[in-house]
């Protein structure tokens, strides 16, 4: 098993449920566990009955175990005001003004809020050495693919920035004939510090990603979610990533055979109906089910989860952690 | 004034002359030309960094915020040559000097 694990999946499927009775059960069996929540309704903190904030919290009862939710919008924020902050010690006071709105508008573009959340899983997984285990408990399928396919977009974008910058300046050495002094410099450019480091960061996260990391789809026995399910997996072998396996939530329970009740029967036929979706995900995909969770009649939490965990068919394999 | 100061004088003339020539049809519009060259490369650069200045939503565009504090008199030209542009051959025309 590697050290980041994903859980990812349709919209109230039950990943958060899933994520978070996963990272008991590696807590339990003795590893240092990081469960991080990516979605912006963020629920970690209901499952566990305790407040989590941007930075990792001992889950309160429970020993191994921490807990984190991510916040892009103060990510957001403070990156614009780390931008402005180098600005006015970099340039001059009339300039300010005019490229405060460029940092305003950059700051405010739809990609920002996936870029500042893309930001903090890096930060997250890079700074994981204390942590034997991280669980990533995601956002609706379509957010996270993005998400996970932003590396390699990214790293080719930049790259190509880098190169452009590396041509005009190499023009401006050339230009730069007998005595004359080169407008700039390759060795001095701070732009190519800047686009290098981005690019290390984004060639580390693609990289952790292939090869660090296990992705696991959370689907309910019906039609919709085995559909997302099946485009997600679609999508993430296009990236290279390869789903480990799947998790079958929120199973109906059968009634026993004596009961006719209007609520047994209704129960009988959703169960009949589930089993046959069930049977379809069996024969269909080629990831194996590793988990069969029943659904619960009250919100999973406490020693509800306890029981979750017990459903889970994950294995742990502590020698295995990286 | 002898012969040799009048030589040495004209000589100093006709090289002056000769260096300005060099200056004007050789090393001046080949310096010219490569470093419109360089700043058209670089106007491509700011475009790609900086596209949603002008209305074209750029997925990086939070990212390369970050050079603005290192970029900000040049972003300002930029600008303001993305603006000022008519066409083409007007830009490539400049060297040109007719």
């Amino acid at each position: 098993m590697n050290k980041f694990v994903f859980f990812g999946g349709k919209g109230g499927v039950g990943k958060t449920t899933v994520s978070c009775a996963y990272g008991l059960t590696c807590a339990r069996e003795g590893l240092r566990t990081l469960v991080v929540s990516t979605d912006p309704a963020h629920s970690t903190s209901d499952v566990f009955d305790q407040q989590f904030g941007d930075d990792p919290q001992r889950v309160e009862g429970h020993e191994n175990l921490w807990a984190m939710e991510l916040d892009p919008d103060e990510e957001v924020q403070r990156h614009m005001r780390e931008i402005k902050r180098t600005m006015s010690d970099q340039v001059s006071p009339s300039i300010v003004n005019e490229i405060d709105r460029q940092i305003e508008l950059a700051h405010r573009t739809p990609g920002a809020y996936e870029a500042a959340l893309f930001d903090r899983f890096i930060d997250v997984m890079r700074d994981s050495e204390e942590y034997d285990r991280v669980v990533f408990d995601t956002s609706p399928t379509g957010g996270t693919l993005r998400l996970l396919a932003l590396p390699d977009f990214l790293e080719s974008w930049i790259a190509r920035l880098l190169s452009k910058r590396e041509k005009s300046i190499d023009l401006y050495e050339k230009a730069a004939i007998g005595e004359r002094e080169a407008r700039k410099k390759a060795a001095e450019d701070p732009i190519i510090a800047r686009l290098t480091e981005r690019k290390e960061m984004f060639e580390f996260a693609g990289r952790t990603l292939r090869e660090d990391a296990t992705f696991f789809l959370v689907l309910n026995p019906d039609e919709l979610s085995i559909r997302e399910t099946r485009r997600a997996i679609e999508d993430l072998s296009e990236y290279d990533l390869g789903v480990e396996g799947l998790v079958v939530n929120k199973i109906a329970p059968e009634p026993d055979a004596g009961e006719e009740g209007t609520g047994a029967q209704y129960l009988r036929q959703r169960h009949a109906t589930e089993r046959e979706r069930i049977r379809q995900i069996d024969a269909e995909f080629p990831e194996p089910v590793v988990a069969r969770i029943r659904q619960r009649v009250e919100e999973v939490k406490g020693d509800l989860l306890d029981d979750v965990a017990a459903e889970l068919d994950i294995e742990v394999a502590p020698g295995a952690s990286v | 004034m002898t012969l040799a100061d009048r030589i040495a004088v004209y000589r100093e003339r006709v090289e002056e002359w000769l260096h300005g020539l060099y200056h004007g049809m050789i090393e001046h519009p080949a310096f010219e030309l490569v470093e419109k060259e360089a700043e058209d490369t670089e106007d491509t650069f700011m475009f790609a960094c900086f596209a949603d200045a002008f209305g074209i939503p750029s997925p990086v565009s939070y990212y390369t915020a970050e050079l603005l504090p290192y970029l900000g008199e040049e972003f300002q030209q930029f600008e303001r040559r993305m603006w000022d542009r008519e066409s083409l051959i007007e830009r490539k025309g400049q060297q040109y000097h007719f």
